[in-house]
């Protein structure tokens, strides 16, 4: 057995079989279980090791060969495979409660094999091609059929296809400064061009116009899920050129530089959000500050600023999950999600709304939420290197929370006849109250992540080390 | 863990509270479990002082390289006495409801789990605890708020005092930062200078003194016991905070003209108190006013000054609304109260008016009205007729309901003489005389010549001024101008053309970055 076929090719077999079955909850359930798996034997079965059931015996191997390139699953990426498809199967069991299982699943199966399989890809390089490929077929994903597609998806193809060629260019370079790694003027070209391929892939501002035309013009709930898969592992790509290669690593400028474009990012990305009048929009405007957030994780460069990076993970995806799931249910009794169009759901639909606004206030980093402990680290982190960055991401994270209580105040103004009743489904109503006990748990016991901490940072071979 | 004591017996009691209306909706000792949990927690609160001072925490969290707070709390000089307080407070308000028509096991529960927070916060031996506790109450206040709020105007100021505290927190997270910044970690036994301004700032911004603002323009139909439980622990867990803020630590340029500014704030809302239509309908400006004259002693360099004027918001304040069902002969249980607001000697406020700093003494003189109209405004509310008479009741609610407020002036004076050390002290009596000659006369003058204003958000050109509404319309004005650029902004990059835009920002940033490198 190897482990490209259990952690890349069988979701994305699955899913190519999902595509063909119709029931909603069939497919949830399928998909969701298959993925938990994947997330468990990822954190139980190490690779590399024999294991024998009844008379069968087997070895998880990590290099799988294909047409002449390797995919590689060590051991050390168990714990973000773990990640993965844990977050992989929150997404897809929380589709089934609003309908959106045969849209969310098959393709966000073969999407996330696909992205598995850009961090294991060697020659490194290869990723750009992978990621694109998921790209690509994200459009069926996010575009209904015989639909045409909006200003934000056109965008979002093409800003993440500009990024490929400039990186697969870097590699062209980066074999020149391997074999003369003085070559100053090869490097800095080099710096530069993987610096405006990484721009257009992480949606640094102002190259971030997909994401909230994106997040006004599509299904929330999947956008959600696009929005959370490839900033995550673009996220991941980018660390890992900053592990594999030591010039850029140890290029005294890199700290700077991450930590003026993560704190743009995220007063840009809040600013931006507290004058919106649209929900999704906010929801895109979120996650630009969560990659602004991530990114000054990484500007720290320390074992510490590793983990912090790592850290984020896990409460984004519950409040972006979260968030996406209210506004898919406020979506079922509303035209669109401008404010004036949500006016007074709250009413009819407090848990979606509560959801929504606990999310959004997550992200914003309010105390005792799930992102309030890592992102008081980071400030404190940050204050000892750049006072005036860490009151840019603090003001940045005041306009996420203005823009929470902004929607929160159009949610809940509705007329005084109007009565409160919960018009949620019991699924809904279930996944969202989970939803809220984690944002509360890990805001008051961050170090529940610890177990998963502990592993992650073993991805990288010199980062954090 | 003697500290959490009391906190578990509000939840506990909150959560079997809650169950039983759930399980047995029928279940007729709701009330008797209430009261009996909230007499528990008054009696776990005097175990605190078993081997007093002591600082209790929760399991650190880890990474401990990356997280350098944890929940801890602090059972001290200061913090005992304001947990002691809100404790009474509940105690109170559960006691005293039986002649109210409030029956429901659910507000109770809400009552006890307001506390619990509010215990918490009070005790908060750092700054990650104390906005945890203070983001908790905040939650429950704001959707305790959004259910009782009718109209869009309400719930706007519902949205507008939620946001406002969370500009105070965001000030307490800053103080950390600093101290970070300056390789200090900020606990509240040693708080460096550079956090002190930050951390009083942060208590005006969430008392609504400190820029003067009054997001509730009226009280909503929340109810009496459950309004009055919201509104002064959530004061009182926000003023517990000045009395760790040293002295040194706001010794600062700036702290005369944030007296003055801030005595402008407690005049207008002392003036308001006086005029208020009855004591719950002033209750914002009693809090307004309270707050000023508890932050007034922290900027004169009197931390244990706010404690006093604090604690008398809070029992004295708690006595007041929860005095609902009146009759002549309970008058002189009101006037107690009322005393202790006088600041006369070895009384709880006494310790108020003494000033750390000479040059800052003469500070006190704007503060003596804003404390003789707060005392006139309460004798004048206790004098007029409560919602229900007391004579109407039968004896044993009677009984319950002189117990509840008897218990809030027993621990009014208790916390006088024996509150925290320096506490029972003659202070400064001539100040004490004379606000209490100038309440006097503001009360006869209240009494024969002033009319009642109804609706306490009422107010002319000169309340506009006083009330910074200018100030705000034109904060509006610059967010509505921002919001119009950004938009204009956002338009053009994500218009047709927005892919050449954000090629050549991109572009321009880079020559920036470029030319920063040289």
């Amino acid at each position: 057995m190897n482990a490209s076929i259990l952690w890349i090719f069988l979701p994305m077999g699955a899913g190519t079989i999902l595509l063909f079955l119709r029931n909603e909850r069939w497919v949830a359930f399928v998909a969701g279980s298959l993925s938990a798996l994947l997330a468990l034997i990822a954190w139980l079965l190490p690779i590399e090791n024999a294991y024998a059931i009844g008379n069968y015996a087997f070895k998880l191997s990590s290099t799988f060969e294909i047409l002449g390139r390797r995919l590689i699953l060590t051991a050390n990426e168990q714990p973000m495979l773990t990640l993965i498809y844990g977050a992989a199967a929150f997404w897809f069991i929380a589709s089934s409660s609003i309908g959106k299982a045969h849209r969310l699943i098959p393709l966000g199966l073969i999407v996330t094999g696909l992205l598995v399989a850009s961090l294991a890809v060697e020659p490194f390089l290869y990723a750009a091609l992978l990621i694109e490929v998921a790209v690509l077929l994200t459009t069926p994903l996010l575009l209904p059929p015989h639909q045409k597609p909006g200003r934000g998806l056109l965008r979002f193809i093409t800003f993440q296809t500009l990024a490929m060629p400039l990186i697969l260019f870097t590699g062209w370079l980066l074999r020149g400064i391997e074999a003369d790694p003085g070559a100053n003027a090869l490097i800095r070209q080099a710096a530069i061009l993987l610096g405006i391929g990484f721009v257009f892939l992480l949606a640094v501002i102002p190259f971030h116009t997909w994401i909230p035309l994106l997040g006004e013009e599509s299904s929330p709930y999947l956008t959600g899920f696009v929005f959370w898969v490839f900033p995550t592992f673009a996220l991941l790509f980018g660390a890992g050129f900053i592990d594999r290669y030591a010039w850029i690593r140890t290029a005294p400028q890199l700290p700077s530089i991450l930590s003026a474009v993560g704190a743009l990012m995220v007063a840009g990305g809040g600013l931006l959000a507290a004058i919106q009048n649209n929900l999704g929009r906010i929801l895109g405007y979120a996650v630009l500050v969560e990659t602004g957030f991530s990114l000054l994780a990484l500007s720290l460069l320390e074992a510490q600023g590793i983990e912090l990076f790592f850290l984020l993970f896990v409460p984004r995806l519950i409040a972006m999950g979260l968030l996406a799931l209210g506004l898919e249910t406020l979506k079922k009794d509303a035209a669109g999600l401008d404010f004036a169009q949500v006016r007074g759901l709250a009413r009819p639909w407090p848990f979606a709304a509560a959801s929504l606004l606990l999310a959004a206030l997550s992200l914003a980093g309010l105390p005792a939420l799930a992102g309030f402990p890592i992102r008081l680290a980071i400030w404190e982190s940050l204050a000892t290197v750049s006072l005036p960055a860490t009151a840019w991401t603090l003001v940045g994270s005041l306009g996420l929370g203005i823009a929470a209580l902004r929607a929160a105040a159009a949610l809940v103004a509705a007329p005084a006849q109007a009565a409160w009743e919960a018009r949620e489904s019991w699924p809904e109503r279930l996944f969202m109250s989970l939803g809220w006990l984690v944002l509360f748990g890990l805001g008051a016991f961050p170090q529940w992540m610890i177990p998963l901490l502990n592993r992650l940072p073993a991805i990288f071979e010199h980062l954090g080390h | 863990m003697l500290i959490l004591l009391p906190t578990l017996f509000l939840l506990i009691t909150a959560l079997a509270l809650l169950l039983l209306r759930l399980g047995k909706p029928q279940f007729r000792y709701g009330w008797l479990t209430a009261a009996s949990g909230t007499i528990l927690t008054v009696a776990g609160v005097f175990l605190w002082r078993i081997g007093f001072p002591y600082e209790y925490g929760l399991p650190a969290w880890q990474p401990a390289t990356i997280f350098h707070y944890s929940p801890a709390w602090l059972a001290d000089g200061f913090s005992w006495p304001y947990a002691l307080a809100l404790a009474g407070l509940s105690a109170a308000v559960i006691w005293t409801s039986i002649v109210r028509a409030e029956s429901d096991p659910l507000t109770w529960a809400a009552s006890l789990l307001v506390t619990a927070f509010g215990l918490l916060a009070v005790s908060a031996a750092n700054p990650l605890t104390l906005v945890l506790a203070w983001t908790a109450i905040d939650l429950v206040e704001l959707v305790a708020m959004l259910r009782s709020t009718q109209n869009p105007d309400q719930t706007e100021g519902v949205m507008v005092a939620f946001a406002a505290r969370l500009l105070g927190t965001a000030l307490v997270l800053w103080a950390a930062i600093r101290s970070a910044a300056g390789g200090v970690r900020m606990d509240f036994a040693s708080i460096p200078p550079e956090a002190g301004l930050y951390l009083l700032l942060a208590v005006g911004l969430r008392l609504g003194i400190l820029p003067l603002h009054l997001p509730y323009q009226q009280e909503t139909n929340i109810r009496r016991g459950f309004g009055t439980i919201l509104r002064l622990v959530s004061a009182a867990s926000s003023l517990a905070l000045l009395t760790r803020i040293p002295s040194r630590a706001i010794d600062t340029p700036l702290t005369p003209y944030l007296l003055v500014l801030t005595a402008l704030g407690g005049l207008y809302a002392g003036w308001m108190w006086l005029r208020a239509s009855d004591e719950l309908t002033g209750r914002p400006f009693w809090l307004l006013g309270m707050a000023a004259l508890a932050l007034s002693a922290s900027l004169r360099a009197n931390p244990a000054g706010s404690a006093a004027w604090g604690l008398t918001l809070s029992t004295g304040g708690g006595f007041l609304f929860l005095y609902s069902a009146r009759q002549r002969g309970s008058l002189w249980l009101a006037l107690l109260s009322g005393l202790g607001l006088s600041a006369l000697p070895f009384l709880l406020a006494a310790s108020g008016w003494p000033s750390g700093s000479t040059a800052l003494a003469v500070f006190i003189l704007p503060y003596l009205p804003i404390q003789a109209l707060l005392m006139a405004g309460f004798v004048r509310h206790a004098l007029h007729p409560g919602e229900v008479s007391l004579e109407s009741q039968p004896g044993w609610a009677r009984g319950l309901y002189l117990f509840g407020l008897l218990l809030l002036i027993a621990i009014q004076i208790l916390l006088g003489l024996w509150g925290w050390e320096g506490a029972a002290v003659v202070g400064v009596w001539w100040a004490a005389l004379a606000s209490l000659g100038m309440a006097a006369g503001l009360l006869v003058l209240g009494l024969r010549f002033l009319s009642r204003t109804a609706p306490a958000g009422s107010g002319g050109r000169w309340a506009d001024i006083l009330r910074l509404n200018w100030l705000y319309r034109f904060l509006w004005g610059l967010f509505r101008l921002a919001e119009r650029l950004g938009r204009a902004l956002t338009g053009a990059i994500e218009g047709e053309g927005g892919i050449l835009w954000s090629l050549l920002l991109l572009v321009l940033l880079l020559s920036l970055f470029a030319g920063g490198g040289r």
